[in-house]
């Protein structure tokens, strides 16, 4: 699954147009955790949704095993699409209160119209099992369930299908942390049994660096940085990527912490008027005149790793680093 | 070590050294249910000094909110049913009136929540808001309330607080309200300020601010916090002392940092190994079995007893809060036996 150069902008009245998405391409290779990180706002979510065919790209292609699935014809495009689920955040928007688990879960099978009646029902209660639900719960109602066990039925309910990739949106950010470790447990013995491919997206950095293959950061609807997973917390290279991971609590006691966090001045400035060259550039410590002027490209600094920063190889050896915030 | 010492049915004061600002003893709480009264908070006892960060950690459900919103006076009057003291300077809040909670509350205590839209009125600006809580309880004219509510604003770090006074909430985003409402809740410096999920709606950038704003306020203004959350992480970074809930009772206290190397409880054990950070990356998160019974179906065993791995026959009783060492208590009666494993073990 690939991205190339996708934007998504939606018309906010009076011809004013908010770019969500600008210029994103990215690569989702088969079979692995692709974790999407940043604040809210960053349009993460907004690529989950173009991915999974939910938002049309204004620019730029989507492609489905090298196929655009916009350039598919409508039947075929709603066939196409069953392999592409996403989970979001929040389970009770998600199942609707007056049907019974069972039938949340084998309502897209009914839609696909897929076997008899009786095969259905077997394959949603197969499911129900897997996904560690016991088939006590087919008649009950989303609110008889905890949020663990209603994220659970999302689940079973994205794989009926049979997809490829599914888009785990904030999948566990309302969880309690005993349970989200449940599902995530859960997440990754099902890529190993049916060969899922996961974008992840969380603003949980401890979340998304346990699961994923590649980390993508976002901001303000552009990739500022990718790495794989293993790299990206030694070897950063982008000054937002460094304020991100050092603003995350960790539980550690007082003298194993690490000794300085960047607490960012000020929020993240309005898509519909972002800043000239680096979007990042009025909340960087590090930005100078280039920085305005001219907009930083992607640019890989070691394998697999690409940063668009002016400053990538030079800012981390500032010794104004030692200082914290600006 | 001393030997394990019950202090729930006396209540022993968990601290020695200065007196508490705020002394909970064997708190209880329960509601009118449809057939039956539901307990849903049971001998909670615990304490903070002046100045002090206290963090009250647990799952959904632990009973952690309750406990907040009774300190604050919040709980409905008709329907519930307190047990034990409440000692905030040595008065009981649990024998005030109604006026005498008013005198009390927003000035001697604060509290914050984790939706400040809610906790704000969409129809008044800010500093109206602000100024409504200052001239409650001081007699100050419009213009020193709006003054204040100005260097409230300027204290939790609002820019152009001027302008900022006359926004509506809505103008504002989730950050700067958020910050409008813990302007409002220190306006009138209270001694005690209750943080009930503060951050848990904003994003972790975000979130760095806000505990910044807290912390820099606890220190300039001796302001004590008791931290209400779910987030191990963040309560380990703002606070000096944590106090775990569960099932509605506290079932570990202890200075930070020695509780997150030694818990002495399981649960506090099976919170902190859950976390993601402390696994090696792609390997199996150890999780805690089963969730948290709901309150009236609370065992009258050791209540975490069907989740524990380390559950024996003697759990089947009672759980009593023990002391297990210096400002360390535990309700578990084999914390002696168990090393239960910390955040690097």
């Amino acid at each position: 699954m690939s991205t190339r150069n996708v934007s998504v902008r939606f018309p906010v009245g009076r011809g004013r147009v908010l770019t969500a998405v600008d210029d994103v391409s990215i690569e989702i290779r088969r079979g692995e955790t692709f974790g999407l990180i940043g604040e809210s706002g960053s349009g993460k979510s907004t690529i989950g949704r173009a991915i999974v065919c939910l938002e049309r790209p204004s620019e730029g292609t989507i492609l489905h095993d090298g196929r655009d699935p916009h350039a598919l014809r409508a039947s075929e495009l709603r066939r196409h699409r069953r392999q592409y689920q996403i989970i979001f955040q929040d389970p009770n928007a998600a199942l609707d209160p007056r049907m019974t688990i069972l039938k949340s879960i084998r309502e897209p099978l009914d839609v696909a119209g897929e076997g008899s009646r009786a095969d259905r029902d077997q394959r949603a209660r197969d499911l129900m099992n897997r996904v560690g639900l016991g088939e006590g719960f087919a008649d009950l109602y989303p609110h008889q369930l905890s949020g663990g066990q209603k994220q659970r039925a999302c689940i079973a309910r994205a794989l009926t299908v049979r997809p490829s990739l599914i888009v785990c949106d904030e999948a566990v950010a309302a969880l309690d942390v005993s349970i989200q470790a449940d599902i995530l447990n859960l997440l990754a013995e099902l890529q190993q049994e049916f060969g899922l491919t996961y974008l992840f997206i969380t603003h949980n950095i401890g979340v998304v660096e346990h699961i994923s293959d590649t980390i993508a950061v976002m901001y303000l609807g552009q990739i500022i940085e990718i790495a794989p997973a293993d790299r990206l917390a030694e070897h950063f290279l982008h000054p937002y990527t460094q304020a991100l991971l050092s603003a995350e609590p960790v539980a550690l006691p007082s003298g194993m912490r690490p000794d300085h966090r960047i607490v960012l001045e000020g929020e993240l400035p309005s898509p519909m008027d972002p800043p000239s060259g680096c979007r990042f550039r009025t909340r960087c410590r590090f930005a100078t005149g280039i920085c305005a002027a001219e907009a930083p490209k992607l640019r890989e600094l070691a394998p697999g790793h690409r940063t668009a920063c002016h400053h990538a190889e030079t800012f981390r050896l500032d010794p104004n680093l030692k200082e914290g915030s600006q | 070590m001393t030997s394990p010492e019950q202090i729930s049915a006396a209540p022993a004061r968990p601290r020695t050294d200065a007196a508490p600002l705020l002394d909970v003893r064997g708190l209880g709480i329960s509601f009118a249910g449809p057939d039956k009264r539901i307990s849903v908070v049971r001998d909670v006892t615990f304490s903070v000094a002046p100045g002090e960060c206290v963090g009250l950690v647990g799952e959904s459900g632990c009973g952690k909110t309750v406990t907040g919103l009774a300190l604050m006076g919040l709980l409905p009057v008709h329907g519930s049913r307190f047990e034990g003291q409440l000692l905030l300077d040595g008065e009981d809040l649990l024998t005030l009136s109604e006026a005498q909670w008013r005198k009390r509350r927003g000035r001697r205590l604060g509290m914050i929540f984790q939706e400040p839209m809610s906790a704000l009125d969409p129809v008044f600006t800010i500093g109206e808001q602000i100024g409504e809580t200052l001239r409650t309880h001081f007699r100050i004219s419009r213009r020193e309330a709006r003054d204040r509510a100005i260097e409230a604003l300027e204290a939790v770090g609002i820019s152009e607080p001027v302008r900022r006074h006359d926004a509506y909430p809505h103008e504002l985003s989730g950050g700067m309200r958020q910050r409008a409402m813990i302007a409002m809740a220190i306006s009138c410096e209270p001694a005690l300020l209750i943080a009930d999920e503060p951050t848990t709606a904003l994003d972790v950038t975000v979130q760095a601010q806000i505990t910044d704003v807290l912390g820099e306020l606890s220190a300039r203004s001796g302001m004590a916090m008791l931290f209400i959350s779910h987030d191990l992480g963040l309560v380990s970074q703002t606070c000096s002392r944590i106090v775990t809930m569960y099932a509605g009772e506290v079932v570990e206290m202890g200075e930070t940092d020695d509780v997150l190397l030694k818990p002495r409880h399981p649960y506090t054990s099976g919170l902190l190994r859950s976390l993601p950070s402390f696994t090696q990356r792609k390997g199996r998160l150890p999780s805690i079995p089963g969730r948290v019974p709901r309150p009236g179906d609370f065992p009258e065993t050791c209540r975490f007893q069907d989740r524990c791995a380390h559950s024996r026959e003697g759990c089947l009783t009672r759980q009593h809060l023990l002391r297990v060492g210096e400002q360390r208590f535990s309700r578990c009666h084999r914390s002696e036996d168990l090393d239960l494993p910390g955040v690097l073990s």
